[in-house]
């Protein structure tokens, strides 16, 4: 950017490059977000097969509510990190965080009940063979959405960094979860309530490190 | 707004008039003097860079307000980087009397919410001008201590400004 040493100047240079400008809608944001989702279910089914169990009326009810849940929280975060690029002041929705305390309720139940079990059930809980792959599979699902997310969150002007840091973790981690997850013919409790939400933990918090350079304007 | 978003130049040019306006007010209260017209063009180009994304069916000067808002919290946040790399680096003394950094951004409310062995000691060195050592022999503090209450609250008070709405 030229250095202007007054304001005039300056205006006056703004003011001869004038032009029409693509307004930026929020709308344009949960598509993009969404289309990432899509792209990600769509490989991930491709490289792990659909589980067929999902239709059949074999999935778990834990399966299906921990599904479920990601999917609202993943709506509802989305929802908030598209609108984030408008500036605004005053009261903002807390949605995505009541939906991650929910979620959150998840692998704190998954524990208790690996704990309450006979034997060593924590221990073949915490010992899952597949967890590394869930956690793997569901972050780069995650990675895809969340460059998305950042994409669109450099065309606005957000003006609050940190939030809409948070706020992309929740949406990347929530919808890499669920479209990875929909391949994952596991459905105990114990699986889905720790190893189908500790990406989204994870996503969260990476993002808020890793996001804002990339958002900052 | 709106024809300045179709790009309509007169009416461009008046906005970015009036906006220059309000931004001088905006900023009167709270960055130092010399600063003002700096961080007002530096917003200036962020409304014009940005213009897209207000919202018709809002508010305008909500949307600028977040703006003008955001510059400044960014303002604050390299001149915070700046200032607690120097007094790491000890040589704060030599240099607070010239920067006087948050000395006279509206600090009045903010050291309210801050601990008094904090506000205490920036009030001392960012805006008295003493030295580490002059305001630890004053508060009774020990030079280290000084310190790390500066670093902690200016870190506290580029916090809240950047939280509040």
């Amino acid at each position: 950017m030229v250095d202007y040493s007054n304001r005039e100047e300056l205006i006056a240079a703004l003011t001869e490059d004038l032009t029409p400008v693509k307004r930026v809608k929020p709308r344009d944001g949960a598509l993009l977000i969404a289309f990432a989702a899509v792209i990600a279910s769509v490989a991930s089914i491709a490289v792990y097969e659909w589980w067929s169990g999902l239709l059949t009326g074999q999935a778990s009810g834990y399966f299906l509510i921990t599904h479920g849940l990601l999917l609202v929280l993943g709506i509802a975060s989305t929802a908030a990190v598209v609108s984030s690029v408008q500036p605004q002041v005053g009261a903002r929705g807390s949605a995505p965080y009541w939906g991650a305390a929910m979620l959150a309720a998840l692998p704190i139940g998954a524990v208790l009940s690996l704990l309450s079990g006979e034997g060593n059930h924590a221990h073949e809980g915490l010992n899952d063979p597949v967890a590394f792959m869930c956690t793997t599979a569901s972050l780069s699902a995650a990675l895809l959405v969340g460059i998305a997310g950042v994409l669109w969150l450099r065309r606005g002007a957000p003006v609050s960094i940190e939030r809409s840091s948070w706020l992309l973790g929740l949406a990347a981690g929530s919808l890499g979860t669920l479209a990875y997850g929909i391949t994952c013919p596991l459905d105990t409790f114990s699986h889905v309530g720790l190893w189908h939400v500790a990406p989204v933990a994870i996503a969260t918090v990476v993002s808020r490190f890793v996001v804002p350079p990339l958002i900052r304007w | 707004m709106t024809a300045t978003q179709n790009g309509d130049k007169a009416a461009g040019n008046v906005l970015l008039s009036e906006v220059g306006l309000w931004l001088e007010r905006y900023f009167r209260r709270r960055v130092p003097p010399h600063s003002i017209d700096d961080l007002v063009q530096d917003v200036l180009i962020a409304f014009y860079t940005k213009r897209g994304t207000w919202d018709s069916t809002r508010p305008f000067l909500p949307w600028l307000a977040a703006i003008a808002r955001y510059r400044w919290v960014d303002h604050l946040r390299k001149v915070y980087k700046h200032d607690s790399k120097e007094l790491m680096e000890d040589d704060a003394a030599e240099d607070s009397a010239e920067e006087v950094v948050l000395a006279r951004v509206s600090l009045d409310r903010l050291f309210g919410q801050l601990p008094d062995k904090q506000s205490k000691v920036i009030e001392m060195v960012k805006i008295d001008g003493l030295s580490i050592r002059e305001a630890a022999e004053k508060t009774g503090q020990s030079e280290s201590l000084v310190k790390v209450n500066i670093h902690r609250g200016l870190k506290k008070l580029a916090s809240l400004v950047e939280k509040a709405d």
